[in-house]
């Protein structure tokens, strides 16, 4: 017999065709955004190829080589931050929870201005010292403060908490001490650097970056029912057969290296991990099936959009995409909670 | 036969100084309804984690179905052991349905979706709890009583021979209180299960257990002295028993079949009439 | 184990996959030098890369400049490239360029490389000292072809700045305070190009060596370096009379240093000192007249 409730349930075909539609309005976004930006560009010129002449196509130079690989590292970027997001709401059953919650900011701040200090000149693959020293001083936080919670004992929240804000108050300060005596004038550029940059990358950064992603994704996808019984109650969870240990640790891994590896291919954008799986869970509720790919999604054409945003809004200046995500998406965010508190009678 | 619970010299200490239970041995065959009962901090929630594997004893070891607890998997315990402890307020809007599936989670198949099997046994949980008519709506905007049946509707989706529930009609009105009882007592009869409660209700425990547990505090002086009692429950609960373990002088009648338990307060009305004897707690 | 091991061939599986596609991509070798003929657009990033560029007679081949270029006023008709601490990619490419000038710090040498990966041409100059601002004079000389046109323009600034130091003579130094902010209040220390011209005027820096390049001070030091002329430049092209004054009056609070009982505190306009470029005989003289203003009487 088929009640209500079961018709209303979530089946792998309803949740097939809202991925696909949602990546359908992701194409599409990325393809109009593509073709804003300071300069207008007509794909007429673009299609026409690369010049083999002295004199170069401008436009299909910025369409190929500049715009193309940012608005696909935007969609990297901001999928990585929404599904890290949604983890560290779900493990730590707090909604306001976000990507950097547990000192991966500072910690990538410190790599950053170690990398800095120490002058240190060469390139791996292409990244920049910045960048890799970010993702190394992002893992190595992580890690720090989930080493400080186990001497807690056990997975506690509130351990994990508290040991992420004793990591992140220190590490910030060690920040601004580092800043104030250091002489190197780079120093400021880190500031500039850490506020969020998308910058173009090489297309093999980008697949890479865009594997770590999908990869993690699916980890969590596969791991959903469990983190929907662990963000239910912790308690509960053992006895229902989902082994707490083991898919705290899985999500936990998986969550920060997609935030570290996003910080270090962009810096630290902010709102995103906060905003979009809040959003999400509010508009299609709390089942993490549906979550992971949806707001991994809806994070990429959010990010890109902010980033486009970016680009044009004070031309011939650019914006760092995190003001634009965070005025963006503070009021937008707004109107959702009240429109959906109101429908639903929860929040949340 | 599965649901067989064997406890055998049992001890458990929060800290290595003291000690709540000690040196408990008792078997719950299959099929019976169990209950425990005692006063608090007599170690009736403790036991019941160490029950369930949340706990690990001090010393003892605890069998379900002939295997030590800490031999089985996560996922395997799941599916021989159910619990029910104090309803609470998700944080996130889960739906009763959602609520109930959760203990399905076991039984998903390889994509993490659950099959038509595990739909149609949360729909009877819910019917059995009568919480069907809640079954889209999220948990948190149920009440405390309703909330409780959902979380006792959850067990008995997780379909195991073995069912442990902490208080579970505490907070629940009467209609329900007894309806509850009636469910558990129609799945020990119809389905075999196991069934252990905690409970505060000695009325409604002697009216449908087959075997009740007494516990007591732990007293500390005389050590080698038991602190337990288990047996049918007719004979646990004498009023002398009752007294050792609670302080408390019951009157213990008899109508018909049913046994009934008065509790003789200070302030209880004057039943010598027909115990024969003075309330002792009164005031002359 | 088996879900473990299977990760890790996917992994492999994707990494191959990517470098066949995509290859790795080595750093273009676009940083060869292009041939002076071959320059005819180019773009500067930087205020006083524009003012070096008309200097030696290349206005009519820039095609684009940052918001702030504004000196020559014909700088402010070019197209705009982004700004100083943000350049636009995009206006970069658009503009078609042969050559793109950038200073060494981070964001423009980021651009710098940037454009090189893409395959245009790119120079980044460090322009932090007198010395070097003869250096990248003479850079881009070679680059464009136009070197008689740079040693001259060197020669020039070094004869005009040889006369000066003639004329200001080895007297007795004057200790200059060299205020760029006031709240909180910062100077300009003594490993600056500010120093430079300070010292080429005949002045001498009242801050000692410090570790920053601007540091901020306290109260203290300022009465403690015990200052004979305070200069300040300014804010705002206009006015300068009135900035004047307004200053006069806000440095009474340091009642007993010399520059106040003196009233010798000076504001003077920015762009030729903040700006390491061929103005630089014309911001230097104005240090020298404030500092000396007898000497320069006629």
């Amino acid at each position: 017999m088929q009640t209500k409730a079961m018709k209303e349930l979530l089946t792998p075909r309803k949740l097939i065709i809202k991925i696909v539609s949602a990546a359908i309005v992701l194409v599409l976004v990325m393809l109009v955004c593509s073709l804003i930006g300071t300069e207008s560009i007509s794909m007429k010129e673009v299609f026409r190829g690369a010049s083999k002449q002295a004199v170069v196509n401008p436009d299909y130079e910025i369409f190929v080589k500049v715009r193309v690989p940012r608005i696909i590292l935007a969609a990297i970027v901001g999928a990585a931050l929404a599904s890290s997001g949604l983890v560290f709401q779900a493990l730590l059953r707090n909604p306001l929870a976000d990507p950097y919650i547990l000192g991966i900011s500072s910690g990538a701040g410190l790599g950053a201005v170690i990398a800095v200090i120490s002058g240190i000149n060469w390139t791996l693959w292409g990244r920049s010292p910045i960048a890799l020293f970010a993702f190394a001083g992002a893992l190595g936080t992580v890690w720090l403060v989930w080493f400080i919670s186990r001497l807690t004992g056990k997975f506690h929240v509130t351990g994990l908490l508290l040991a992420g804000v004793v990591v992140n108050a220190f590490f910030s300060a060690v920040i601004m001490f580092l800043t104030s005596v250091a002489k190197s004038r780079e120093i400021h550029a880190t500031i500039f650097w850490l506020m969020g940059n998308m910058i173009e990358e090489d297309f093999f950064v980008l697949w890479m970056g865009a594997g770590c992603i999908l990869a993690g994704i699916l980890i969590l996808f596969n791991i959903s029912p469990q983190l929907n019984v662990i963000s239910f109650s912790a308690e509960d969870a053992k006895s229902i057969g989902v082994n707490t240990a083991r898919i705290h640790t899985i999500a936990f891994a998986v969550a920060a290296f997609m935030t570290a590896v996003a910080v270090s291919l962009s810096g630290l954008i902010g709102f995103v991990g906060l905003v979009v799986p809040h959003a999400v869970r509010l508009v299609f509720g709390p089942d993490h099936r549906q979550l992971f790919p949806l707001s991994s999604i809806i994070g990429a054409i959010f990010l890109v959009a902010a980033d486009t945003l970016a680009r044009v809004i004070i031309a011939p200046a650019q914006l760092p995409v995190g003001v634009v995500t965070a005025m963006v998406g503070g009021p937008f965010f707004l109107v959702l909670l009240v429109k959906f508190s109101k429908k639903v009678g929860w929040l949340g | 036969m599965s649901g067989i619970i064997e406890i055998e010299n049992l001890s458990f200490g929060y800290t290595p100084k003291s000690t709540i239970l000690k040196n408990i041995s008792f078997e719950v065959k299959p099929g019976t309804f169990l209950v425990i009962a005692g006063p608090n901090g007599a170690g009736k929630s403790t036991l019941l984690n160490l029950m369930c594997g949340m706990l690990r004893p001090s010393s003892g070891i605890i069998r379900i179905d002939s295997k030590a607890i800490e031999s089985y998997k996560t996922e395997a315990l799941a599916k021989k052991v159910a619990v029910v402890r104090q309803e609470l307020t998700p944080v996130f809007g889960f739906s009763v349905f959602e609520t109930v599936l959760m203990a399905r989670t076991p039984y998903f198949n390889k994509f993490g979706f659950e099959g038509q099997a595990d739909k149609r046994i949360v729909n009877e949980a819910l019917q059995a709890t009568d919480t069907a008519q809640f079954a889209l709506r999220p948990l948190r905007n149920l009440s405390g009583g309703e909330r409780q049946r959902v979380f006792i509707a959850r067990a008995l989706a997780q379909d195991t021979p073995v069912l442990l529930l902490d208080e579970p009609t505490s907070f629940l009105d009467l209609k329900h209180q007894v309806k509850i009882h009636d469910l558990l007592k129609a799945a020990q009869l119809e389905k075999g299960k196991t069934i252990v409660a905690i409970t505060h209700d000695i009325n409604l425990a002697a009216q449908y257990c087959d075997e009740t547990l007494l516990l007591s505090k732990q007293s500390s002086s005389i050590q080698t002295e038991r602190n337990y009692y288990i047996g049918s429950t007719k004979d646990v609960f004498s009023p002398e028993q009752i007294e050792r373990a609670f302080g408390i002088r019951t009157f213990v009648g008899k109508v018909g079949q049913e046994k009934f338990y008065l509790p003789l307060g200070k302030f209880a009305k004057d039943i010598s009439q027909i115990s024969g004897k003075p309330n002792s707690n009164q005031p002359k | 184990m088996n879900k473990w091991l299977l990760l890790f061939l996917i992994i492999l599986f994707w990494s191959a996959a990517g470098l066949a596609i995509f290859g790795f991509q080595q750093d273009q070798n676009y940083s060869a030098t292009p041939l002076p003929n071959q320059v005819d657009r180019i773009i500067s990033m930087a205020p006083n890369l524009t003012e070096i560029l008309f200097a030696l007679g290349l206005g009519d081949k820039i095609v684009g400049v940052t918001l702030d270029s504004d000196y020559p006023p014909e700088a402010t008709k070019k197209p705009k490239a982004g700004t100083f601490w943000q350049p636009n990619i995009e206006a970069a490419i658009a503009a078609k360029p042969d050559l793109v000038i950038t200073l060494g710090f981070t964001q423009q040498r980021n651009l710098a490389e940037r454009l090189k990966r893409i395959g245009y041409k790119s120079l980044t100059l460090n322009i932090e000292k007198v010395s070097e601002l003869f250096e990248a004079i003479r850079i881009i000389g070679t680059y464009t072809g136009k070197q008689s046109e740079a040693n001259k323009l060197v020669g020039d600034i070094s004869e005009k700045l040889d006369k000066l130091s003639a004329l200001v003579g080895t007297k007795a130094k004057i200790r200059v305070l060299w205020v760029v902010q006031r709240e909180p209040l910062r100077v300009a220390g003594r490993d600056t190009f500010i120093n430079e011209l300070i010292e080429l005027a005949g002045g001498e820096n009242a801050i000692g060596p410090t570790l920053h390049q601007y540091p901020p001070i306290g109260a203290e030091q300022v009465i403690a370096c015990n200052p004979d002329v305070i200069i300040e430049p300014a804010m705002n092209p206009k006015n300068l009379a009135g900035q004047q004054s307004s200053a006069l009056e806000y440095w009474l609070r340091f009642k007993n240093i010399p520059a106040v009982t003196n009233k010798r505190i000076y504001v003077i306009d920015g762009d030729t000192v903040s700006r390491l470029g061929p103005r630089l005989y014309e911001g230097t003289e104005t240090i020298a007249r404030c500092l000396r203003p007898e000497l320069f009487a006629n």
